[in-house]
């Protein structure tokens, strides 16, 4: 700063050249503090999978789509055992009879979804149209109610079903979530962003101190899954339920366990972190339905 | 017969004044509890407008609700400084989301993996 108030004393013209590289040099200044705080979604993709490769140095990166038992040697032995008669196969016969059963207009899932259902792999998107992310649970509903028929409930039951279903049929399809250079696009996915790390509940906890910073941590007897991959295994039947659950009943769930009130499942703010979430897993396969404690 | 007069008038003095006594204090009683029950109203509604506040900014605690439902029963049971320390509990925890919500506004970013 010395050094520029003594050039700039030197003559009209170098003072000039010296006003303009002030200019420069704030614009660059304002501009590199602009983007560390704004990064965009694919540098928070490629810093957020850093994360959990370096703190699981052992895990491969495609194996983190199983959850906690891709960080936990002696519970996957035992996840291992249970794949052999998985119990959500139920729930995906269940929902294959759903899937093929008219409708009252007589027609079916399939005139709403293409290739056998097997299209987990587009969800979530933003819809630039509705300005809104569409899940998949959100679009079986829609599916449901434009050919004359109730929606489903969203934590668990038939709507659970169906999904695990059409998860199964969509099994090693990537995720491939697209943020459009969307203003709309980019606010809701901030929004998913600022929820995940955002502290909430009388246990002061965000859903990354669990599952980022607190991830391989006991909780009781239990290890906390990496958040890496989070989304790919959903609908769930989880042991503690003892039935099946969509993703957004896991939300709930972590909510209330840290004393926050629940959000409605399908409510825009979840859909929103199910959109920032699934889009930390770029490049990851859906694998669901899966088989959790 | 004069003796038997004043007694009797005594004693219906005194049923008098026993009978006035409770009645005033019957009445105490009932101003009382009206002033407790009013008291209680406006703290229940402060604590749900409160918390009414926390959730439309996204950060209602689990709690907060069942709390305020309690001190509602506590009231109508007649456990007035149950209800009041229940409804004090809730203000209290709303406040603390409120307070959660405007830290979280700018600390959340101090955790996105870099």
């Amino acid at each position: 700063m010395i050094f520029l108030k003594i050039r700039l004393t030197e003559g009209p013209n170098e003072s000039e050249i010296m006003k303009k590289l002030i200019v420069v040099i704030t614009a660059t200044i304002t501009a590199f503090s602009w983007i560390s705080l704004h990064a965009g979604p694919d540098s928070d993709q490629a810093a957020f999978e850093k994360y959990f490769t370096s703190k699981f140095p052992d895990t491969p990166v495609s194996d983190f789509i199983n959850g906690v038992y891709s960080i936990d040697k002696p519970s996957r032995e035992q996840w291992e055992e249970i794949e052999e008669f998985p119990p959500y196969e139920l729930a995906i016969d269940s929902g294959k009879a759903a899937w093929n059963k008219p409708f009252a207009n007589s027609k079916t899932y399939a005139d709403c979804f293409e290739n056998e259902g097997a299209v987990r792999g587009n969800y979530p998107y933003w819809d630039a149209d509705r300005k809104e992310v569409v899940t998949l649970e959100l679009a079986i509903n829609e599916c449901r109610v434009a050919n004359g028929e109730e929606p489903l409930k969203y934590n668990k039951g038939k709507m659970a079903d169906i999904s695990a279903y059409m998860s199964y049929q969509s099994r090693g399809q990537k995720i491939n979530v697209v943020i459009p250079d969307d203003p709309d696009a980019m606010a809701a996915y901030e929004r998913g962003k600022e929820f995940y790390y955002s502290k909430r509940g009388q246990l002061n906890f965000s859903c990354f101190d669990c599952h980022g910073s607190g991830s391989g941590n006991l909780v009781r007897a239990d290890k906390l899954s990496p958040a890496l991959g989070h989304t790919s295994h959903f609908p769930v039947y989880r042991s503690k339920w003892g039935g099946m659950g969509t993703l957004h009943r896991r939300f709930g769930g972590c909510n209330k366990q840290v004393r926050a009130a629940a959000f409605k499942p399908q409510s825009q703010i979840y859909r929103e972190l199910e959109l920032f979430l699934t889009y930390m897993s770029n490049g990851l396969d859906f694998n669901g339905p899966g088989a959790r404690k | 017969m004069f003796k038997k007069v004043k007694t009797t008038a005594v004693a219906s003095l005194v049923a008098t004044i026993m009978t006035l006594g409770l009645m005033s204090y019957a009445n105490v009683g009932i101003v009382s509890n009206a002033i407790a029950s009013d008291g209680f109203e406006s703290s229940w509604a402060a604590a749900d407008e409160q918390r009414k506040m926390a959730a439309k900014l996204g950060f209602e605690w689990r709690d907060t609700k069942k709390l305020l439902k309690k001190a509602k029963a506590a009231n109508e049971s007649g456990e007035n400084e149950k209800a009041m320390k229940l409804v004090a509990k809730a203000h209290e925890q709303s406040n603390d989301a409120i307070a959660q919500q405007e830290r979280e506004s700018s600390a959340w970013q101090s955790r996105v993996p870099k």
